[in-house]
């Protein structure tokens, strides 16, 4: 099924935000979690960027950009946001209704244990996240996307809503601020 | 060079995968119930606001006649429909919308954005329209 199908067939039964949900939502959480290292925000964010998404994709064919790319604009939006504010008045998932609050809590607490298992494999990657998030969001943002996420100069244009150039110039910049501070590496 | 060398650290360095969440589909269902129904509000408040456009037309072109009394007339001709239609459905739409204004005001939190910002506008915008039709009756 293409992106218009998909989108299509929400716009007509909302109930199909389920597909767009299993499609989407784990590589969102993983690019989140890699920009925050904490499993609680990610969860939360990740919950806005796609509430965020259903309560906006009936405008998103008018934006010309692939699904892809708008969520990660949303999620890039929902986390500079966050690390301005430093902290959120409340989390979402005190404001919106779950079907079962214990099972879902369960399954969350679930989640938690095994990506923070996983986050402590990566002992390297945590020492560069924690200096990464010192430097301004606009640097953090670039070399997130390029060298976690895997990004190529174009998709990351796309989703920033950047120019080419001026990419290049925060890439360099940001690079040479982050190797000043993991120079124990 | 040692820029490059960093470049090439960060890129082999391993990365931290999500391989399965549990709690994927019960949050995309949760998400999928917090849109709101300001579509099949709308469809209910059409049909007193058509009928008091109806009855506003009847008092400019029949002679002798007056919205207020059309509206006398509906009342003691359709009790029931009229009951329904410019007290209960009214009423209904705005408990309804109030408590939807209040929702949307608790999920959107801190961050409201332009879509949060018109959805209550509309349904402060019903309210007004419920409360218009509820003095329309009460004449």
């Amino acid at each position: 099924m293409t992106e218009i199908e998909l989108l299509n067939k929400i716009k007509n039964n909302p109930s199909e935000f389920s597909e767009f949900f299993k499609l989407y939502y784990k590589p969102i959480f993983g690019y989140i979690l890699r920009r925050t290292g904490d499993f609680d925000d990610t969860a939360d964010i990740a919950a806005d960027t796609f509430l965020k998404a259903f309560r906006n994709i009936n405008n998103f064919s008018y934006r010309g950009i692939s699904v892809k790319v708008w969520l990660y604009r949303i999620a890039t939006n929902e986390v500079n946001l966050y690390i301005r504010q430093k902290k959120r008045d409340s989390t979402i998932f005190e404001r919106i209704n779950v079907a079962d609050n214990d099972l879902f809590n369960s399954y969350l607490n679930d989640d938690k244990k095994e990506l923070e298992a996983e986050l402590q494999k990566h002992e390297q990657f945590l020492l560069v996240v924690k200096e990464l998030k010192t430097l301004p969001v606009k640097y953090q943002e670039v070399i997130s996307l390029r060298y976690f996420e895997g990004k190529d100069n174009k998709e990351i244009v796309e989703i920033l809503n950047i120019k080419e150039g001026t990419l290049k110039s925060l890439l360099s910049r940001g690079l040479e601020k982050l190797r000043n501070k993991c120079n124990q590496f | 060079m040692e820029t490059q060398n960093f470049e090439e650290k960060l890129l082999k360095m391993t990365k931290p995968e999500v391989n399965q969440l549990k709690h994927q589909d019960m949050l995309a269902d949760a998400i999928t119930n917090a849109k709101d129904k300001s579509v099949v509000s709308w469809w209910w408040l059409s049909i007193p606001l058509f009928i008091i456009a109806m009855l506003t037309m009847k008092s400019v072109y029949m002679p002798h006649t007056t919205l207020i009394s059309n509206i006398k007339e509906l009342k003691s001709q359709q009790p029931v429909t009229s009951v329904i239609f410019f007290l209960i459905v009214p009423f209904c739409l705005i408990i309804f919308n109030a408590f939807s204004i209040l929702k949307i005001w608790s999920l959107t939190g801190d961050h409201k954005d332009s879509n949060s910002v018109r959805a209550i506008w509309v349904n402060g915008l019903m309210i007004f329209f419920s409360i218009i039709i509820l003095i329309f009756y009460a004449l």
